[in-house]
């Protein structure tokens, strides 16, 4: 496999846990909820596989168990938000705060043992033998082509092709029409809000049961905060969320490459680049739309942040 | 919010309301009731994970207040924090979310490091130097999101939230690598500023930046209240469509705000340095910008109630220091202060509402009977 092949497949790879992250982060603000914990929620279902992989038999198992406790910890969130509608900017950092904690002291125990059970990658007959391209493509785990292919179909599909990702949009948009329509706003928020944290939990697991395969301190290494950028940069669409993860791959990917081929950069320089790349891609549709060039308009969902009072309306 | 028990029409019916308005003294209040029940919950867990507690907390006020050496060390890690909370809640007054006060901090750290290593001049002249480069390398860090937001109207959240972790990352480049302290060959940091910030009444570890957030409080305390351009802030801040209604620069004024926050927290990185660190390396902040961020959001744009946020704080990481002493980790006391985090924020909520009991007869006509808090 060329060297360009192989930073590929590291860049999907490497991608995922933003693919995951990314998505849960996109369907909470499209309910109209910013959950800046990402972050810890990646550090809690990382910590969960990690301690479900080293009891129990199954990597499938660790991966639920992920995305549970995340899960648990975005359902709390959502309360905290929506029902007694604390601040979300807040809320989301303490949610950063008891996530990296509890993960970093619940993680401790296994600090440098590799994981117990881990996902084996899964050939896609036929594809996964052409030559060179098949191997950096066709040959992932399972979870990849689910957090690639499948995940953000199916998103899409419920967002924009059926009466409940209207509902859904109409939620984050305007709630008061929303909620003078029958949908039942606070229930859709804390429902995907739990989604969401519960898809970045699996970010996590993956992240342990995939990617390093071993547990460090602070597990998540920024990734949430570039999942919160890359919803941004992808202006709330699934298709082009996949891409910026994609993006973000490619980037450390890059990064892995120029230590392994000594090309004289300092890691601390490609250590730096995946945030300020992202900054520029975030920075220059809008920038270019004030010149007077035709961009995409990424506007966010009216009702973002925005806690809900009927009583307000 | 009502909860209106379906039973009968008879039963009384109990209503959250909500106040209209809050009282200074019961928000105070209730957040300090918010406070003591997340540290209570802390206590229960820790109890169950088979720590003690009462003795944990007895240890932390005894060396804490029993001391002055554990208040002045307070007030060492309340210098930054407090310094970075004025530079967020400047930005806050115009609701902007400068999340990069963490980066500004270790960007004027390092600005004002690359002074003070290299230069040998007489100490006053060395210091004003080193100010001056931590406030224009804050300001400068912060350039970017700021055209950004102002011209082209880019959410400041994320954007001073990425160039965190650049800039942590250049700082580790250079105490690790460019600027080392070759002599040093354990520690990984730049050799000691040539200049060092004076103690506070002959203290050792007390320096007298102490005093400059105090003072930058009630400076801004000042320009909010009394000024034209602290007025045109807050209106921008209030609705920005009638400032520019009424002629106010709206672009302009947003590009100066977040200029002055990332010089303040510039600045908050060269105080911490040559009055606490004296070395620049990775590890310089304790999440100085990121606690500054949250006690400015938990003020509100207020700059008294900053001062107390701020000082509460640095307690609680200072208790998280000496907890550490006794064996917890650090990991555990950042869960705490998330806890506590919550724990205000849930408090900062319930102070709006009251409970009222209504006796049911005739809906709606009966006047609330009951209060409760």
């Amino acid at each position: 496999m060329n060297i360009f092949l192989a930073a590929l497949r590291t860049a999907i790879d490497a991608g995922t846990v933003v693919v995951c992250a990314g998505m849960g982060e996109l369907l909470t603000e499209r309910v109209g909820v910013l959950n800046l914990g990402q972050e810890g929620l990646i550090g809690i279902g990382a910590v969960t596989a990690v301690i479900v992989s080293a009891n129990s038999s199954s990597p499938w198992v660790a991966l639920f168990a992920g995305m549970l406790a995340a899960g648990v910890l975005g359902l709390l969130f959502a309360t905290s938000v929506v029902i007694v509608r604390t601040n979300q900017v807040l809320t989301g950092l303490a949610v950063v705060l008891i996530g990296v904690g509890l993960s970093n002291q619940l993680g401790n125990d296994y600090q440098g043992s590799p994981v117990a059970h881990t996902f084996a990658p899964l050939k896609v007959p036929i594809l996964a033998d052409i030559p060179q391209v098949g191997p950096a493509l066709f040959d992932h785990t399972l979870i990849v082509y689910l957090a690639y292919v499948v995940l953000p179909v199916v998103v899409a599909i419920v967002l924009f092709r059926t009466r409940h990702g209207m509902n859904l949009r109409a939620v984050g948009e305007n709630p008061a029409a929303a909620d003078a329509a029958g949908i039942n706003v606070a229930g859709m928020r804390v429902l995907y809000t739990t989604i969401g944290a519960a898809l970045s939990g699996a970010g996590g697991a993956f992240l342990m049961l995939v990617f390093t395969t071993n547990w460090s301190v602070n597990v998540a290494r920024g990734r949430g905060w570039v999942a919160l950028a890359v919803v941004i940069f992808a202006a709330w669409r699934p298709s082009l969320l996949v891409f910026g993860a994609l993006l973000f791959g490619a980037m450390i990917s890059l990064g892995f490459i120029a230590q392994e081929q000594n090309w004289g950069i300092p890691s601390f320089a490609l250590t730096m680049l995946p945030y300020l790349v992202t900054l520029a891609l975030i920075i220059i549709p809008s920038a270019l739309a004030r010149f007077g060039f035709k961009v995409r308009s990424s506007v966010a969902p009216a009702g973002l942040a925005v806690p809900y009072f009927r009583e307000e309306r | 919010m009502t909860f209106v028990p379906v039973a009968g029409r008879r039963l009384p019916s109990v209503h959250l309301e909500r106040r209209l308005q809050v009282e200074p003294r019961r928000a105070a209040l209730v957040r300090l009731l918010g406070v003591v029940t997340a540290l209570l919950l802390a206590g229960i867990f820790l109890q169950i994970t088979g720590r003690s507690s009462l003795t944990l907390a007895g240890d932390v006020v005894r060396s804490t207040f029993g001391e002055r050496r554990g208040l002045e060390e307070t007030a060492v890690i309340a210098t930054p924090i407090l310094l970075d909370a004025i530079a967020v809640a400047i930005g806050l007054r115009m609701r902007i979310w400068n999340i990069g006060a963490e980066g500004q901090f270790y960007i004027g750290a390092w600005a004002a490091a690359g002074i003070g290593i290299h230069f040998h001049f007489p100490t006053p002249v060395l210091l004003l130097l080193m100010a001056a480069a931590g406030v224009i390398g804050g300001a400068l860090w912060m350039l970017v999101p700021a055209i950004a937001r102002a011209y082209w109207n880019v959410n400041e959240i994320i954007t001073t939230l990425l160039l965190n972790f650049v800039a942590v990352t250049w700082v580790e480049w250079f105490s690790i690598d460019i600027w080392r302290d070759k002599q040093a060959a354990v520690i990984q940091a730049t050799p000691l500023v040539n200049a060092r910030l004076p103690g506070l009444f002959g203290s050792t570890t007390l320096h007298v930046g102490f005093l400059l957030p105090l003072a930058l409080a009630v400076v801004a305390w000042y320009v909010f209240r009394y000024t034209r351009w602290g007025f045109e802030v807050d209106m921008i801040g209030g609705n920005p469509r009638a400032a520019e209604f009424v002629g106010i620069p709206v672009r302009r004024r947003i590009l100066t705000v977040m200029l002055i926050s990332g010089a303040i927290a510039g600045l908050s990185g060269m105080v911490h340095l040559a009055g606490a660190a004296g070395r620049l390396q990775g590890t310089i902040s304790n999440s100085y910008g990121f606690s500054g961020f949250i006690v400015a959001a938990l003020a509100g744009g207020s700059f008294v109630g900053l001062v107390a946020g701020g000082l509460f704080i640095a307690l609680l990481l200072h208790s998280g220091i000496l907890l550490q002493t006794e064996g917890l980790s650090v990991y555990i006391v950042l869960a705490i202060y998330g806890l506590v985090l919550v724990g205000i924020a849930v408090a900062e909520m319930a102070a709006r509402y009251r409970i009222v009991i209504a006796s049911g007869r005739s809906p709606g006509a009966s006047a609330p009977t009951e209060e409760l808090p």
